[in-house]
């Protein structure tokens, strides 16, 4: 079964096509001299990519803020679903399950409506607005992602090694530093990198909680939608993509993407 | 040093009792195997020794110490797990002294006793290697290396073999036992394999459901089985149910002789069991105790022969040394003799597959 | 919340198990608070104020009214006049999620079967690649495809250069294209229109699709296709009798969470789809932070978009347990 019948291989190279066009289009025109989205590009230029990351202040402080709310965000929703992951683990007991349940429900559920209710509870406590309630927001929205990665991590270890650990002297915290810890590493990283990729691309979520007085990329994009698209934004969505092929490169160079997608770890 | 001593010991799971009022010594220095067929209890037993399961009732002490409520890390008793589980993200080194480190030994002292055990087990070059390198028999050697680091007071193997293959096993079974005797180190093995129980153990505790069915040496457990159970499960026995008439018992209408000579009532039904190597077939055998047999099927295993046959108390089968051999063939018309010595008597009772 | 909260299992609890145990649980305590108040509280509160009464400018206060699901669901003016307007945007809502995530899975499914039997590398390589454009914001793949279909470039301008336009309206299927509003006097035009919507819509979580159905399909034992193919079947025979029933819930699953997953699309509705077709999702950003400022009415219908992804999930919970039991 190595060898795909030639229709087969046609039907995957045909997906990778349709898969790709949007993408090779947006970063063609950002290649635009003009203000317009014209494909193929219009007295192509540079000058959109020297806006976005050099002259423009609007875009230069919305990289910046994606940069720090989607970090932020990603290394919270890790903190929130390591407890969660590890409870759920070594108890299994029903109040582990509800707050698993819970932590992965923003997740599963349109997230306009979370965004709707964030914007309720941060502007009832005073926060609406500030950073810092963007980034929770984030880390609640995606920390269901980490909490899959995680417990995959953890179900690989084999119960036996801690009985190992006990049995040589090792209390559940020494064993947790020096067995549990070190080998779900990569568990933890690849959760990390997809929180991080999510959370840089989010804008709803962020709409309803930034409250107009700060603006991430993708946000700052949502915003001018009536204004139409412009080349400098086609120069976000390259940033964008690199970003998420690096990331994830990451985490298949580290981790083993194919067992955290859920593949049969018995077959090669 | 002090024995360790179980009285009592239960375990419930549920409705399921796995471990069934256990009482049991293990002397200091010796090796007792905890043999029996799988669900017997045993493995349950070794994890309340160890302290990874909680005794549903009864006490474990060593010496005067009480340890029933002990926690295993506070236990320390050195243990090899059926699969090893070596850690797999450290190197052989650091898997043998993980105990040391993890107790703040200093790291140049704990290298130097890793370095020894490792010598100990023959593994002196193999530090550095990763725990994926290493063949099953190498890992088992680390594991054992790693469970003595500590120095622990009660040694615990669980099925320590069964990851082997068969011929590594058998040395790897020598092996362990020399290196037990040179440590003198308190040592309980469980396995389902009454050869590797055999080999190793100075003392066998045979168990079914739960119960300790027979405890002693190796040579009274094959020898002097407590039970059909203990008979049936140490090597092979051929079974027959038979009567206790005056001091002989009737089986299928023969009278047969046991001796010692059977301390039953008179009329109660007995099982009588008999090692197949016990019998003997052909011509001159001694007066009484003989059976007419059909021969109905020949096994020739390499050194020995078994013969099955048909007797009026049932199915037999008799071994017998291939060069002293009958010439029987199937569909011959013998006498099969049983030694009264060799006929164990126990009330009739189920029997073990 | 806040890192210390993460802590908690990491700090061992003590051996002696003395007063450093109510500790640990006072800890664990406040922690489960904690996520319980940033994940369930936000669904909470738009449930309050859905039922909340708007006052004069945008302001609101809580009450207990049923004024906003009674203008969701028969009008304002009721009993006057009957309104289904907002029941109209539910049913766009519904309708493009069942298309897109229907056409989403159908294409991915052979895809990921077939992704499934390549090398363990190979495979590596394609999920990088399908992760990288899943996670690629609505905001760009909607601008890639505005950029595709609209008139000045992209396909209709291939259309029209190749004479792709020409040969349509020789053959007569112009007209037709026409009738189902994908087509101008002089071009094929695919903005606006619902399959512009549906198109994107199904692009935006094909790459989930695949995603979902990896774990099933690369779990399938090869044998049991082997088995299969000795006893005579056919390939096509062998994925219709074999491959399908055997991920079938697996498929249905993926639907119901692409379909939820799409309820709450926005970008691609409002620059895809006619005014007169949008989704109750544009209509909620449009009452609780657009035109209309009316929180408490887009609470209420964020509920019963809530509610109709609720009951979603859980006939797919239900699918997949029962599927694990049999």
């Amino acid at each position: 079964m190595r060898r795909l019948h030639w229709a087969a291989s046609l039907f995957m190279g045909l997906a990778a096509v349709v898969v790709l066009m949007p993408i090779v289009v947006v970063s063609a025109a950002a290649l635009n001299g003009g203000r317009s989205m014209a494909f193929p590009p219009e007295n192509p230029t540079f000058d959109r990519f020297v806006e976005f990351f050099v002259s423009e202040p609007v875009w230069t402080t919305a990289l910046w803020n994606s940069i720090v709310i989607s970090v932020s965000a990603a290394a919270l929703s890790v903190l929130i679903a390591w407890p969660v992951a590890y409870w759920l683990w070594r108890a299994n007991d029903g109040l582990s399950k509800v707050l698993a349940g819970l932590a992965a429900m923003p997740f599963a559920l349109p997230p306009i409506v979370f965004g709707v209710g964030l914007g309720f509870l941060w502007s009832f406590t005073g926060a609406l607005g500030q950073m810092w309630a963007g980034v929770l927001s984030l880390a609640a929205l995606f920390a269901a992602l980490p909490l899959v990665t995680i417990s995959i991590g953890l179900q690989s270890i084999d119960k036996a090694l801690l009985e190992a650990a006990a049995t040589m002297g090792a209390t559940e915290g020494v064993s947790f530093r020096t067995i549990v810890l070190p080998q779900t590493i990569p568990y933890t990283m690849s959760g990390f990198f997809f929180a991080l990729v999510l959370s840089f691309n989010e804008f709803i979520v962020m709409f309803f909680v930034s409250s107009s007085s700060y603006a991430t990329v993708t946000l700052q994009i949502f915003n001018s939608l009536r204004n139409g698209f412009t080349p400098t934004m086609a120069v976000a969505a390259i940033t964008f993509i690199t970003v998420s092929v690096v990331a994830f490169s990451l985490v298949a160079r580290f981790g083993d993407l194919p067992r955290l997608m859920g593949a049969d770890t018995t077959r090669r | 040093m002090p024995d360790l001593v179980l009285s009592d010991i239960r375990k419930d799971f549920g409705a399921f009792r796995a471990v069934d009022r256990v009482d049991l010594t293990f002397a200091h220095g010796e090796l007792t195997a905890l043999l029996g067929p799988s669900g017997c209890g045993k493995t349950t037993l070794l994890r309340m020794i160890a302290g990874l399961e909680e005794p549903s009732g009864g006490t474990i002490r060593l010496g005067e110490t009480d340890l029933t409520g002990t926690p295993p890390h506070a236990r320390k008793f050195g243990m090899v797990f059926q699969n090893f589980a070596l850690f797999p993200h450290l190197n052989v080194a650091d898997n043998v002294c993980y105990a040391l480190t993890i107790a703040g030994t200093p790291t140049a002292r704990a290298r130097a006793r890793a370095g020894e055990l490792l010598d100990l087990v023959q593994l002196a070059d193999f530090g550095q290697r990763r725990i994926g390198e290493l063949s099953g028999g190498q890992r088992q050697r680390v594991a054992i290396a790693r469970a003595l680091a500590q120095e622990p007071e009660v040694f615990l193997l669980d099925e320590p073999m069964s990851a082997l293959d068969a011929k590594l096993r058998e040395e790897m079974q020598v092996e362990l036992r020399l290196l037990q005797q040179r440590l003198k180190i308190t040592t309980i093995v469980v396995t389902h394999d009454q050869r590797e129980a055999m080999t190793m153990a100075d003392r066998i505790v045979v168990m079914s459901q739960g119960r300790c069915e027979q405890v002693g040496s190796p040579q009274e457990i094959y020898h002097r089985p407590a039970n059909g159970f203990v008979a049936s499960f140490i090597g092979r026995a051929n079974f027959m149910s038979g009567r206790v008439r005056n001091g002989a018992v009737q089986v299928a209408g023969w009278t047969l002789q046991a001796v010692p000579a059977p301390a039953f009532i008179d009329g109660s039904q007995v099982t009588l069991a008999l090692r197949p190597e016990k019998a003997r077939l052909g011509a001159d055998l001694p007066v009484g105790n003989r059976l007419p047999a059909t021969v109905t099927f020949l096994r020739d295993v390499g050194a020995t022969r078994d013969i099955h046959l048909d007797t009026p108390a049932g199915p037999m089968v008799v071994e017998e040394v291939t060069d002293r051999g009958t010439g029987l063939h199937v569909g011959a018309q013998t006498q099969v003799y049983l030694p009264p010595d060799a006929l164990h008597l126990f009330p009739a009772e189920p029997v073990a597959a | 919340m806040s890192v210390e909260t993460a802590d908690p299992p990491m700090a061992p609890p003590d051996v002696d198990r003395g007063p450093g145990l109510s500790g640990y649980f006072m800890v664990r305590i406040a922690f489960c608070v904690a996520v319980a108040a940033l994940c369930l509280l936000p669904f909470l509160m738009v449930i309050a104020i859905s039922f909340g009464e708007k006052v004069e400018g945008a302001g609101w206060h809580f009450a207990f009214d049923l004024t906003n699901y009674r203008r969701f669901f028969v009008g304002a003016d009721w009993p006057n006049s009957t309104s289904t307007l907002y029941l109209q945007k539910l049913g766009w809502s519904i309708y493009y999620a069942v298309i897109a995530s229907v056409i989403a899975v159908v294409s991915a499914f052979p895809f990921t079967y077939f992704l499934t039997r390549l090398t363990r590398k190979a495979q590596t390589l394609w999920l990088v690649f399908l992760l990288s454009s899943l996670s690629l914001s609505e905001v760009f793949i909607v601008m890639g495809w505005d950029i595709l279909l609209s008139a000045r470039s992209g396909l209709p301008m291939v259309f029209q250069e190749t004479g792709l336009t020409q040969w349509l309206k020789d053959m007569g299927w112009f007209d037709t294209l026409r009738d189902w509003g994908l087509a101008s006097p002089r071009n094929v035009k695919f903005k606006t229109s619902v399959f512009a919507t549906v198109l994107t819509m199904s692009y935006l979580v094909w790459p989930y699709a695949v995603i979902l159905l990896y774990p099933a399909l690369s779990r399938l034992d090869p044998s049991l296709i082997e088995a299969a193919r000795t006893m005579g079947a056919r390939p096509w025979t062998v994925i219709r009798t074999v491959v399908i029933p055997s991920v079938k819930l697996a498929l249905i699953g993926t639907v119901l969470l692409l379909f939820v997953f799409l309820l709450g699309t926005y970008v691609a509705v409002t620059v895809f789809a006619a005014p007169a077709q949008q989704t109750l999702a544009v209509s909620i950003y449009e009452a609780v932070r657009g035109a209309t400022l009316n929180a408490p009415f887009g609470s209420a219908q964020a509920v019963v978009l809530l509610v109709t992804a609720v009951i979603l999930l859980v006939i797919g919970q239900k699918l997949s347990t029962a599927g694990g039991k049999g």
